[in-house]
């Protein structure tokens, strides 16, 4: 089965140590690590945003193969800024990510329904609050209907109600056949993905499922803290 | 204010300011003698006024004030800042810098150097000369930030290129003076053969640029989303800078230079009709041209020895500012 | 005994006295044109920075004998170490501060539109040089010349004219121009539709006035540059190509040369009187 994501010898000078990475279809990824691990890079470089070395493959195919427009339609990134300049109203935000199938709206409603937008849709985006704001951007990155989608710390400014319906949006993507992978800063939703990747300085140091890899001793020498999982109470992720 | 009345309003203010251009000014002369005048009949005096005189400033004001409209637009989506004006990449600098040096150097060169062309020429010479010198600065793929601060400091350079050779030109001074008119904008003087070197650039560039609206509006909120959803970000940008510089260095090439058109008509079609660039690119091509005639207007009617460039910041200065202290 | 011997004293300084200025600079054009006609050759220290310029300065040649000042301001003038200063009145008001300051008899010539002004400047600047008689010698004669021309241009009919130029300037009252319109028979139009001083082209009303011909100055493709202007373009004198071309330095100039440019302008618009 080809690789949703597949990075060989992927590496941004002084920011991304050379990794290897293959991701399937379907999998829920969370990419974890402090703050200046490279998390964001790692998201940026394989949505094909920065310039790296190594190669880069979406579906099989060869990042720099793939035309700007389709790339659109294949992969969707959501960045951790939800800061935008001009008053379009959030309706209008989101059916920007119908760009890639020549503006056709099917989908935008879903969306905006979603992320629990409807109400707003006519509110200019510049008059929304910081966590309504980035829930916009995942609305955007939903209507693409991309299978890939790359979410860079997306529950991070939301209330706990938001945050758990992304997740929940997120594994729903998954079982749907879509490849989902998002940074997070929150080990116990970490903990409920699928597979798990550890940033540490720029470095991939554990690569798996979270209970093989988010032990106490990798807690304490990545994240510099005494923990541990206690199983019976790590929380569960809602299921529909 | 809804958007459906905006188009049909702007062509009515438009073909308004035409009108009165061609209507008023030093001469005395009725409607009908006007409209006699451009359909080819009435007396001599009113024909040549109207259509050797009026027409071509008419069509100037308008190509110019167009042009600096859609430009200002195009450099507000592109650095993602509704404070973003046509000069910022040295494109204004540049052309002064280029029509400075043939008003400057021409006598001395001798007369044969400063024809009718020489100047406009030089002017966009030195426009897209400006705009390559800020892209070698910034590199390749280069960011924003990096753009606008070679901007800045190619603006600089070029003002003290362009005040030098207003020193060296201080024993002349009719020279001195055509070069300070120049550097304050103007359109007397305008001739056919200035219609010919600018509007049919202008149009191209225009229509070249309407249907970039659509990809502007997702660049506008974010380079890296842009991209993300689809755009050839790479490729956009490249096309809004040519036809950007285009636009502008065809304008400052034959109205000198004018500022605040580019600044203000996008911002305030913004705030009225709201921020979809498929909208705001015609808007304001039409409000560009409208501000630029009514202004060129107000100099003729007003015998205060006003230049163009002058009204234009006397009415866009204040309004600007008033415009910033309204809460977000 | 004292009182004859003071007497001698007072007697043999006489001369010294009169001998006049020995170190003079000019700082202007118009100025190194007064000195050049009035000045004995040993009392010139320097002209003015474009005195060798034959674009501006009718005397060039002439000038070119002496040194000129490389510069326009104070320190350029005093390096001559001048004991007397001639400059114009359109001179940087700084540079004329610092030359007082630094305790140089200074003369400053205010007025030249017409020529009763030119002559009160050469009167001026005689009495200055200690060269009144020459002056007076020059005035003489400048009014005889004038007179002459006058004479032959009796009863003819005035031209009208108009100066053009490539910049947007026509001249009105109280100008140089105006003053060469009155000694060479013809009628500024520019004047007579109330403009003042250099003042900006009226394009449109241009058209309305009777203009018979255009004064320019002699540069190579004059013709051509202001058939690129719409308004001179469109005039009926200047498809008739009736063009008289003046060397520039003279139709601008500020003192007495200027009545060459006179006897240019009447010859070209009276030609029958010049047989």
């Amino acid at each position: 089965m080809t690789a949703a994501l597949h990075a060989a010898g992927l590496r941004v000078p002084g920011r991304l140590e050379p990794l290897d990475l293959d991701i399937g279809p379907g999998e829920l990824v969370a990419v974890v690590g402090p703050n200046g691990a490279g998390k964001s890079t790692l998201l940026q470089a394989l949505a094909g945003l920065l310039e790296c070395e190594g190669a880069v493959a979406w579906e099989g195919r060869p990042l720099h193969r793939i035309p700007a427009i389709e790339r659109g339609r294949l992969l969707a990134w959501v960045g951790q800024e939800a800061h935008f300049e001009f008053a379009f109203p959030v309706r209008e935000v989101v059916a920007q990510g119908r760009y890639a199938w020549d503006d056709d709206p099917s989908g935008i409603a879903e969306a905006l329904a979603e992320l629990d937008l409807t109400h707003l849709a006519d509110r200019p985006v510049t008059r929304l609050s910081g966590g309504e704001r980035h829930r916009v951007g995942l609305a955007r990155a939903l209507a693409t209907q991309a299978p890939i989608q790359l979410w860079d710390e997306p529950v991070a400014q939301l209330d706990v109600r938001h945050a758990l319906e992304v997740l929940r949006l997120a594994r729903q993507r998954v079982d749907a056949g879509g490849t989902l992978l998002v940074s997070l800063h929150d080990l116990r939703a970490a903990y409920r993905f699928d597979r798990v990747l550890v940033l540490d300085r720029g470095s991939l140091v554990g690569n798996g499922p979270p209970h093989d890899i988010l032990t106490a001793p990798l807690i304490r020498e990545v994240f510099r803290v005494e923990a541990t999982f206690v199983q019976s109470l790590v929380p569960e992720l809602p299921r529909d | 204010m809804r958007p459906r009345l905006a188009l049909p309003l702007l062509l009515l203010l438009l073909a308004l300011a035409f009108l009165a251009s061609l209507a008023f000014g030093e001469l005395r002369l009725s409607f009908s003698q006007v409209l006699n005048a451009l359909g080819g009949g009435g007396d001599e005096l009113a024909r040549t006024v109207v259509r050797d005189f009026r027409l071509p400033r008419a069509l100037i004001g308008l190509a110019a004030g167009a042009a600096l409209g859609a430009s200002g637009v195009v450099m507000q989506a592109f650095f993602r800042n509704p404070l973003a004006s046509p000069g910022l990449l040295g494109v204004s600098s540049g052309g002064a810098l280029g029509a400075v040096a043939v008003l400057a150097l021409g006598p001395m060169a001798g007369f044969a150097a400063a024809t009718l062309w020489a100047l406009p020429v030089a002017s966009i010479l030195g426009a897209f000369a400006a705009t390559g010198a800020v892209l070698m600065l910034a590199q390749r793929g280069a960011g924003t930030e990096r753009l606008l601060l070679s901007g800045v400091a190619l603006n600089a350079l070029l003002g003290a290129g362009t005040s030098f050779l207003l020193t060296t030109t201080v024993g002349h001074f009719e020279v001195n003076a055509q070069i300070l008119f120049w550097l304050m904008g103007g359109l007397e003087s305008r001739a056919w053969e200035h219609v010919a070197m600018a509007v049919p650039g202008i149009l191209v560039a225009c229509l070249l640029l309407l249907p970039l609206g659509r990809a502007m509006n997702l660049l506008s909120l974010g380079e890296q989303s842009a991209r993300s959803l689809g755009v050839d970000v790479r490729r956009l940008r490249r096309q809004l800078i040519v036809l950007s510089t285009l636009l502008t260095a065809l304008a400052t090439a034959v109205a000198g230079i004018i500022g605040f058109v580019g600044l203000v008509v996008p911002h305030v079609l913004r705030l009225a009709f709201g921020p979809d660039h498929r909208r705001l690119l015609p808007y304001s091509m039409l409000g560009g041209a409208t501000f630029l005639l009514a202004c060129d207007l107000v100099t003729r009617v007003f015998p205060l020895g006003l230049r163009l460039g002058v009204v234009t910041a006397l009415i866009g200065g204040p309004f600007f500012l008033w415009l910033l202290r309204r809460p977000r | 005994m004292r009182t004859l011997l003071l007497l001698l004293s007072f007697l043999m300084a006489l001369p010294l006295a009169a001998a006049g200025p020995r170190r003079v600079v000019s700082k202007a054009v118009g100025t190194d044109e007064l000195l050049l006609a009035l000045a004995d050759p040993g009392q010139i220290a320097a002209l003015s920075h474009i005195s060798h310029d034959a674009e501006f300065s009718p005397v060039a040649v002439e000038a070119r004998r002496f040194p000129a000042i490389k510069d326009s301001d104070a320190e350029s003038v005093l390096r001559f170490r001048p004991d007397l200063v001639l400059a114009a009145s359109y001179t940087r008001p700084e540079t004329l501060a610092l030359l007082r300051r630094a305790k140089v008899r200074l003369v400053v010539l205010d007025r030249f539109d017409t020529l009763e002004d030119v002559f009160a400047s050469l009167r001026l600047v005689g009495q200055e040089l200690g060269q009144a008689a020459r002056a007076e010698n020059l005035i003489r004669s400048c009014r005889a010349r004038v007179e002459r021309l006058a004479a032959r241009l009796s009863g003819a009919r005035p031209v009208r004219v108009l100066s053009a130029g490539i910049y947007p300037f026509t001249s009105g009252t109280g100008t140089t121009f105006q003053d060469l319109c009155d000694h060479a028979g013809a009628v500024n139009v520019g004047a007579e539709a109330g403009l003042q001083g250099q003042a900006p082209t009226p394009s449109e009303k241009l058209l309305t006035w009777n203009v018979e011909a255009l004064v320019t100055t002699n540069d190579p493709d004059i013709q051509a540059r202001l058939g690129e202007i719409p308004h001179y373009r469109a005039l009926k004198a200047f498809q008739a190509g009736r063009l008289v071309k003046l060397p520039g330095p003279l139709m601008s100039s500020v003192s007495h040369h200027r009545i060459e440019a006179y006897e240019l302008l009447a010859r070209a618009l009276h030609p029958d009187r010049f047989p």
